[in-house]
């Protein structure tokens, strides 16, 4: 038989930097696998290289790398004095910035052990639910576009407006607002604000009725989520996910019930559980949180309507500045020279995506930290997002990512 | 000569009584009226003007407009507004247009230059040649009782074109985006060829005029297992979503038309509309009862074009009403959905079609 030839101008690059391991790659050539390097400037990869070895359209193994976006943000803090740092540490995730700061400033209370008061805890609750709800509802936009639905981008986006309103009514400023400082809030809410606040929350509510209808409920959604990406009970325990996604693998841990902080003990809200493991819970579980977290604000606004105005900051701060009459550089004159006794001091948060570690090291005598350490969700979930991976199909890939919310600014801080 | 004598065009010119006396005072005129002839003479009137060129690029030009408005309506958006705003920006895809036209085309060193720049021309020739199949009423270009074989055969050319476009990019995305274009061939032709065979079967002809002539009652009330088979079909043939699998442009960039660039991207880009347009007109032929509709008698033959148009344009915005209510699904998922649900369909409207001509 007479072989066939084209003549086509094809010579496969010689030459050609491979950011993975020799063996690796020889290994991959030897079981004839497909080596596909997804990223970093994909447009369904985020920041972040995903290398898959591929066999036929299933995906044998699934390696990070991760990166892209490093900001060097623990030793940037090592230079800055801790008040500095709040601003710093709202970075990484930029729609989740009331739980980033929260979880910064309670390591720095729990140095200086001050008792914040009653009426900033629930202020600070109210601001970092508003984070949760517009951080789930940016999730669920990317997951949308990453499964070419972009009525369910849109959607979520602009319901972010309201929650960004709502901040900015509260703070000042619509995203970094640096509003949490150690000893309570900069600014006290008043009553039209908390009405406003109570009204978005039933705004959303309502819109996120039609939302459930055009993306959550649509067949084609569930058919490519559902038994897609599964992580049982055990593999999400073996690899340490955190958050909403362990949650959606049967685990009910929730940093808010387990070791409560801020006003959470005060105010019922369930956990949302879900059994199979697969991307549609972890979505649907961070939908029905969204809906957890309006209940807690409304809770929250009724305690607060009972309460007296201006209480917000911690009376021990005046212990560090005894002239609290003269109200023109009192924040500078407290928190200016702020020195944390020596020793380590760590808090854990839930933030939305998950459990967020600080670990504040303080050498007792300068006003800077020794060292901060931040182990952010998207890191802590990193491994099982990647072994959620192996055994789904290419075009999976998205579905997944998209189901974990992965946020490499986040991941990589 | 007599082919080109004016008198043989004469005899076959389209009759609008609004603007007869203006024809016929045209037609007087020496050179001009030759031409005139010419254009409205049927066949070429049918070529150029309705369903052919003239037509095909408004569509376009209103269609990719209409669909982003649209999805922009359903978005909380306001879409194209920018250019001519007083219509709602309604002539931007023709800037759009304007700009692929400017731009650099890039041929980047792997591709195989002469395929890679001749297809997205070549691809012309499957996309319209259907159009002179199609009748509105009298207007027709090519009379023929294999009208309906012959346009669905030059359909079902375009994906071998579409393949070949990939083929001659040569690179990853444009070659995972063949393949898959490839499978989604394979899995709506058949089904969609059986429907129309159904069809044929139950009108008793394949000559497209014929088929009109006999709707009495349209196709879709005789058939709708056929006629859902067909609109399936033509879903998946013009990648709309929720089919827009051979060009996800999250997973593969744009499949196989990742590598163009300027005049050759705009034309790439319009294959699905042109493909859409003519999978409409024949979905409006067969099952809408074409041209048929009460007769306006001040158009003349032109009152079939007009009802033709709006059941097409009709087609249309339900098929562009899809991109923003569905998610794309996975390709094996939709290998799964055409080889199992839309074949056991297209069987069950052969056998209805089987019982309707034996009853």
């Amino acid at each position: 038989m007479e072989e066939i030839t084209l003549d086509v101008p094809v010579s496969p690059p010689t030459e050609m930097f491979m950011p993975i391991p020799k063996k690796f790659l020889e290994r991959a050539y030897q079981n004839d696998d497909y080596l596909v390097l997804v990223g970093p400037q994909h447009p369904g990869s985020g920041h972040m290289r995903i290398i898959l070895r591929i066999k036929g359209d299933i995906i044998v193994e699934a390696i990070p790398d991760p990166g892209y976006v490093h900001r060097s943000m623990e030793k940037l803090a090592e230079n800055r004095l801790y008040i500095q740092n709040i601003p710093l540490f709202e970075r990484p995730a930029i729609m989740d910035t009331g739980n980033m700061t929260l979880g910064y400033v309670r390591a720095i209370e729990q140095a200086l052990d001050i008792e914040v008061p009653e009426r900033a805890k629930y202020i600070r609750m109210i601001v970092a639910e508003l984070g949760r709800i517009g951080t789930h509802l940016y999730d669920a936009g990317i997951l949308a576009v990453f499964l070419g639905h972009t009525t369910g981008f849109m959607w979520p986006f602009a319901l972010r407006e309201p929650i960004i309103e709502a901040l900015t009514k509260i703070s000042g400023t619509r995203i970094t607002a640096s509003y949490i400082i150690p000893g309570g809030v900069r600014r006290d809410v008043d009553l039209r604000t908390l009405e406003f606040i109570r009204k978005v929350t039933f705004v959303i509510e309502r819109r996120l009725k039609s939302f459930e209808r055009i993306f959550i409920k649509n067949p084609t959604v569930i058919t490519r989520l559902r038994d897609v990406g599964i992580l049982s009970k055990e593999e999400a325990i073996k690899y340490g996910v955190v958050g909403p996604f362990l949650r959606a693998s049967g685990v009910e841990y929730d940093v808010r019930v387990v070791e409560p902080y801020e006003a959470y003990d005060s105010v019922n809200f369930d956990i949302p559980v879900a059994d199979e493991g697969d991307s549609y819970s972890r979505f649907l579980v961070r939908v029905e949180e969204i809906s957890q977290s309006f209940s807690i604000i409304r809770q929250a606004i009724n305690e607060l309507r009972k309460m007296k105005e201006g209480n917000i900051l911690s009376d021990q701060l005046a212990e560090f500045e005894p002239s609290k009459s003269d109200v023109r550089g009192y924040f500078y004159r407290i928190f200016g020279d702020l020195i944390l006794p020596r020793g380590e001091f760590t808090a854990l948060t839930e933030a939305s995506r998950g459990s967020l570690l600080y670990s504040i090291i303080s050498d007792g005598e300068s006003n800077v930290p020794y060292r901060v350490r931040i182990v952010t969700p998207g890191w802590y979930y990193l491994k099982g997002f990647m072994e959620s991976l192996r055994g789904e199909r290419v075009a999976d890939l998205q579905a997944i990512y998209g189901s974990f919310g992965y946020f490499p600014p986040e991941a990589d801080r | 000569m007599e082919m080109l004598s004016m008198s043989y065009f004469m005899n076959n010119l389209v009759e609008i009584p609004l603007i007869q006396p203006a024809i016929d005072y045209l037609l007087q005129i020496p050179v001009i009226g030759y031409i005139v002839a010419l254009l409205l003479w049927k066949p070429l009137f049918a070529l150029i003007f309705f369903p052919g060129l003239v037509t095909l690029l408004i569509v376009l030009l209103f269609i990719i407009w209409f669909e982003r408005k649209l999805t922009a309506r359903i978005q909380w958006r306001r879409g194209p507004l920018e250019i001519a705003r007083p219509v709602g920006g309604i002539i931007q895809p023709l800037a759009d247009g304007m700009r692929y036209f400017f731009q650099e085309v890039i041929v980047h060193r792997d591709a195989h230059r002469p395929y890679f720049l001749q297809f997205p021309i070549l691809i012309f020739i499957p996309v319209l040649l259907p159009l002179v199949m199609i009748p509105a009423g009298t207007i027709v270009g090519i009379k023929t009782p294999y009208a309906l074989p012959i346009a669905v055969a030059i359909i079902s050319l375009i994906p071998v074109f579409v393949v070949a476009i990939g083929w001659a990019s040569n690179s990853r995305f444009a070659y995972i985006g063949t393949v898959r274009e490839a499978f989604m061939y394979f899995a709506y032709e058949v089904p969609f060829i059986i429907s129309v065979i159904s069809m044929i079967l139950i009108y008793g002809t394949a000559d497209l005029i014929e088929i009109v002539n006999k709707q009495a009652i349209p196709g879709i009330i005789l058939n709708p297992v056929a006629a859902f088979v067909f609109f399936i079909a033509m879903v998946m043939a013009t990648s709309r979503l929720p089919f827009e699998i051979p060009e996800a442009d999250q997973e593969i960039a744009f499949g196989p038309f990742v590598e163009y660039s300027g005049i050759m991207f705009g034309l790439v880009m319009t294959i699905a509309y042109e493909k859409m347009y003519v999978m409409a007109l024949l979905f409006s032929v067969l099952f809408l009862g074409g041209g048929n509709g009460f007769n306006i008698a001040i158009l003349g033959d032109l009152s079939p074009t007009v009802w033709l148009f709006i059941k097409t344009m009709v087609i249309m915005v339900a098929l562009s009403f899809l991109r923003s209510i569905y998610a794309r699904i996975r390709l094996d998922q939709a290998l799964k959905f055409s080889w199992s649900m839309m074949m056991k369909l297209s069987l069950l409207s052969l056998l209805i079609a089987c019982i309707m001509v034996v009853v």
